[in-house]
């Protein structure tokens, strides 16, 4: 206890003004680390999105606000600009990496506005057990508005805003002859896991994603689609909550509408649609991560297979490669398409054409004749280009088709596998049309090269940090079909589920969610407030004290703890008993010299424990009386 | 935000019927925010900005309760002011006693910024508010502001109460001239001014034998180590007129107060004697810390005309 103040010094007692607001150290250190997450988190954007200069602008001006802050409402303002960045850098990136990369900016934002606001004092420990409290706190109710508060729809279309930006290894224009060499490429393109973990046999990994059907001699290109045009488009089968994807795809941002897909299973989900050669359009912004599912085909129909050819996948500019068109032209008189496919075949497994990844550029006149007749060395592009050409020159319609071939199977330890396709396993092949069966697939990079259809072999990543990239790649899928997947139509499922015919009792369910949620935190966090502080013995004397303050009988001011229960002996002999029980051993362990082992601590709480149950016991013996102590 | 009913319980309890609550700016800009956010997600069909403004949203309602508890069973009560000058900063003192644990409180006697945030643990705190008072007497310190935005800034809870005990302020002490009544002499006796632990002032006057109750304190150490028998030194006061003060005549009263104040002090610091005549009250002359005590407390309390 204090003493009071002598005489002399208390008339001389002079205190001095109260310091000009300032904030505490430790929330200037939080916004920093902040600030410096979010940094991390911008290398990631794309710089031709929009929203990704506003996410760079939110944390430039966040930076700069810190510095110069000095007083507690500019340094608030800091932290609330750090949480809009780090919301708006979440709609940029939504993988596990950059998820976590937020939350993390996100709870570090908190706890610096939470020291803000706590002033000086509190440890770090107590600052960060407090954030987490208030951050767990606030989760119920913000789970529940997530889950089923009902969802708008956008208020522009998606694709106005963000697209381009390429990173895909794929490109609308097929030029081989102009690609010196093809650079190996790690990054992932897409991830694909199927029910039951049954993947299609390696022969049967084939990806399509685009169709060039428009040849000027040199490059194919894909002539541009009319989605409101009738026979272009096939329309994807409405998609039902209750039909379950058989493959769900997870595939990165790539700057194309198409998506990778098998060309035979029956997209889910109104974002995707068929068109007629054969690509699977996803509406969703291109710039960024894109998940759908995709159910088995029934076997009847084969959609876009079987629309038939238009002129343009027989055209062939005349007199650009002479010697390809004379070779076609020999096998005009073959017979069926069939006949003039396996004539082909022949010729190229009769020539030794050799797979190249490095092949250098062709000649810009007549460049598919170089490659035939003089060099007869290149990778997928080269062949399925000049196959696809001879082809039309043997007056067989035909397309250049790429997308991605093979891909490594993944069983991570836990959650489903999947197929991992990297940018190295971008490939190309041909498409024919047989009059029979429509369009057929054919490529002659196999002719070639049989091991490997085509591209490039995409060498998994060997050794620990190989295996430990794809189990997290498993972790990211799984986050990816979690969290990507809940979106509206995933929500309306939901709701379905839960309400059924009730529908318009989802207003009466998100209130009683969310006051249930607000309830329970408050409670919980209040009583956390109440709790005694400090080791084991020091609570139950606490809680002694308490039971006996919510009767009104409290120590006086400056009274000692002795003091107090012999006060209360002196009017309560029972109850200043029982707390005497309670004070003499605690201040004799608490007072008394020697080492405290945790051992002792715990016995010793045991015993008090006893002894404040009686306490509590013989108050509640007496319910009316207000002991006068 | 400064408004609502003074309270005027000792102590004071705060609770739901003198707690007020209202969002600060920054809880409005918040909000804004979260809107910022929805907008962003909706457009976007994005779940990370809708969770984050959900989850702002959360905290929002939470910390409206959170933000309560702060100050919610919190018991106040006036501790014993110390008496100081007028136009000084006080310390004005303050007991608290915590249910639980009171995040981010500020305090404010009368207008100004309140004071930094604190946080206090459960149990009792005394805590001192600097205060300036306008004038002397018993002043009471004005109505006090309890404070708090935590845990994040969105809410600010608020009580204001009058503390009932008052503080004495003693009129500030200025250079100038002050008027004496009719002085009279007293020598007072060295020992009576050594036992209150005065020293210096005074002058060896001679020699008596030792007593015991004499103390070692004043033995002539000197003379009994030549062997020439133990003596006390014996002390006296200057035999100097011991001054009664009076106000100066000629100008206001409480300027001849303030003059006043000085004098006290600056005879205290001389270690002279002095006394106090203010209208009917009289104060003999006397020295020692407790003596200025008595003066200066006289004129705090002195009648505005005497």
């Amino acid at each position: 206890m204090n003493r009071p103040p002598s005489a002399a010094t208390r008339i001389r007692q002079r205190r001095p003004a109260a310091a000009p607001e300032s904030t505490s150290p430790e929330a200037r250190r939080l916004q920093w680390l902040t600030e410096a997450l979010l940094i991390v988190g911008l290398l990631g954007l794309q710089p031709s999105l929009l929203l990704s200069w506003v996410a760079i602008g939110l944390t430039v001006l966040a930076g700069l606000k810190l510095l110069e802050a000095k007083r507690l409402a500019e340094r608030r303002l800091v932290g609330l600009l750090q949480l809009v960045c780090a919301g708006v850098l979440g709609a940029l990136q939504a993988d596990l990496g950059a998820s976590l990369l937020q939350g993390v900016a996100v709870f570090l934002a908190l706890a610096g506005l939470l020291a803000l606001e706590a002033g000086q004092g509190p440890d770090w420990r107590l600052l960060l057990r407090r954030s987490l409290q208030v951050l767990v706190g606030a989760l119920p109710v913000a789970l529940a508005l997530f889950v089923l508060m009902p969802r708008l729809a956008p208020f522009a279309p998606l694709n106005d805003l963000g697209k381009g930006g390429a990173r895909m290894g794929l490109s609308e224009s097929l030029a081989p002859g102009s690609i010196a060499s093809l650079a190996a490429n790690r990054e992932p393109a897409a991830r694909v896991s199927f029910e039951g973990d049954q993947p299609p046999e390696t022969p049967d990994r084939y990806w399509r994603v685009l169709v060039h059907d428009r040849f000027d001699g040199e490059r194919w290109q894909s002539s541009p689609t009319r989605p409101q045009s009738g026979p272009e488009t096939t329309p994807a089968p409405a998609g039902t909550g209750s039909s379950k994807a058989q493959q769900l795809w997870v595939a990165e941002a790539s700057g194309l509408e198409a998506v990778p897909w098998d060309g035979s299973a029956l997209p889910l989900g109104g974002e995707l649609r068929v068109n007629g050669r054969g690509e699977l359009l996803h509406s969703g912004r291109a710039s960024q991560r894109r998940l759908y599912g995709l159910r088995p085909d029934q076997g009847t129909d084969r959609g876009w297979r079987r629309i038939p050819p238009r002129p343009r996948d027989l055209s062939l500019p005349a007199g650009t490669n002479p010697q390809l068109e004379a070779l076609g032209r020999s096998w005009q008189e073959a017979g069926p398409p069939a006949a003039r496919l396996a004539l082909a075949e022949t010729w190229f497994r009769s020539r030794p054409f050799r797979y190249n990844r490095s092949p250098g550029t062709l000649p810009a006149r007549a460049p598919l004749d170089a490659f035939l007749f003089e060099r007869q060395e290149g990778f997928c592009g080269h062949y399925a280009s000049a196959f696809s050409a001879l082809m039309r020159a043997a007056g067989v319609p035909a397309r250049v088709v790429s997308g991605y071939q093979g891909g490594t199977w993944v069983q991570p330890l836990g959650g489903p596998g999947y197929l991992d396709l990297r940018q190295d396993n971008a490939h190309a092949w041909s498409e024919v049309w047989v009059e029979a069966e429509g369009w057929r697939r054919v490529d002659p990079s196999t002719w070639i090269a049989p091991a490997r259809g085509g591209g490039l072999r995409a060498a998994p990543g060997r050794g620990a940090v190989g295996w430990l990239e794809r189990q997290w790649w498993a972790l990211d899928l799984a986050w990816g079909r979690w969290w990507l997947g809940f979106d509206r139509e995933g929500q309306e499922a939901l709701l379905q589920r839960l309400l059924g015919e009730r529908r318009n009792l989802v207003g009466v369910l998100v209130l009683a969610a969310v006051t249930g949620g607000l309830g329970i935190s408050v409670s919980v966090l209040g009583w956390l407030r109440k709790r005694p502080e400090g080791d084991p013995p020091r609570r139950e004397l606490e809680r002694a004290l308490a039971a006996l303050a919510r009767r009104g009988v409290v120590p006086e001011a400056g009274e000692t703890l002795r003091g107090f229960s012999a006060r209360l002996e002196q009017n309560e002999p029972e109850l200043g008993a029982l707390l005497r029980a309670v004070a003499e051993p605690y201040e004799l362990w608490r007072y008394g010299t020697g080492a405290r082992p945790p051992r002792e601590a715990r016995r010793l709480s045991a015993s008090l424990r006893g002894h404040r149950r009686g306490l509590e016991k013989a108050l509640r013996r007496q319910p009316q009386r207000r002991p006068t102590a | 935000m400064n408004f609502g009913k003074t309270q005027l319980d000792d102590p004071l309890t705060l609770g739901m019927r003198n707690l007020y609550i209202v969002p600060t700016r920054f809880g409005l800009l918040w909000l804004a925010g979260i809107g910022l956010l929805q907008v962003v997600a909706i457009q976007l069909e994005s779940n990370g900005p809708l969770l984050l403004s959900f989850l702002m949203l959360g905290l929002f309602l939470l910390t409206l309760h959170l933000t309560h508890f702060n100050l919610q069973g919190l018991e106040v009560r006036s501790g014993e002011p110390a008496a100081g000058f007028a136009g000084d900063t006080l310390a004005y003192p303050l007991r608290l006693r915590c249910r639980g644990r009171c995040e981010g409180l500020r305090l404010r006697l009368g207008p100004g910024e309140p004071s930094q945030a604190r946080s206090l643990a459960p149990g009792e705190h005394l805590l001192t508010l600097p205060w300036i008072p306008p004038e002397r007497g018993k002043v009471r310190p004005g109505k006090l502001r309890l404070l708090t935005t935590a845990p994040l800034g969105l809410f600010v809870c608020w009580s204001r109460w009058a503390p009932p005990v008052p503080q004495l302020v003693i009129p500030a002490p200025r250079r100038g001239p002050v008027g004496q009544a009719p002085a009279h002499a007293e020598p007072e006796e060295g020992a009576r001014a050594s036992s209150q632990g005065e020293s210096g002032g005074d002058l060896w006057h001679d020699l008596h034998p030792h007593r015991p109750e004499d103390g070692a304190g004043r033995l002539a150490w000197k003379l009994l180590a030549q062997g020439r028998g133990a003596h006390a030194k014996r002390f006296v006061a200057p035999l100097a007129e011991a001054p009664l003060l009076t106000p100066a005549t000629g100008i206001p009263l409480e300027r001849a107060l303030e003059h006043l104040s000085a004098a006290i002090l600056r005879l205290h610091g001389e270690g002279a004697s002095y006394g106090l005549v203010l209208g009917p009250t009289t104060i003999p002359p006397g020295r020692g810390p407790g003596h200025r005590d008595r003066c200066l407390e006289a004129l705090a309390l002195a009648p505005r005309s005497l």
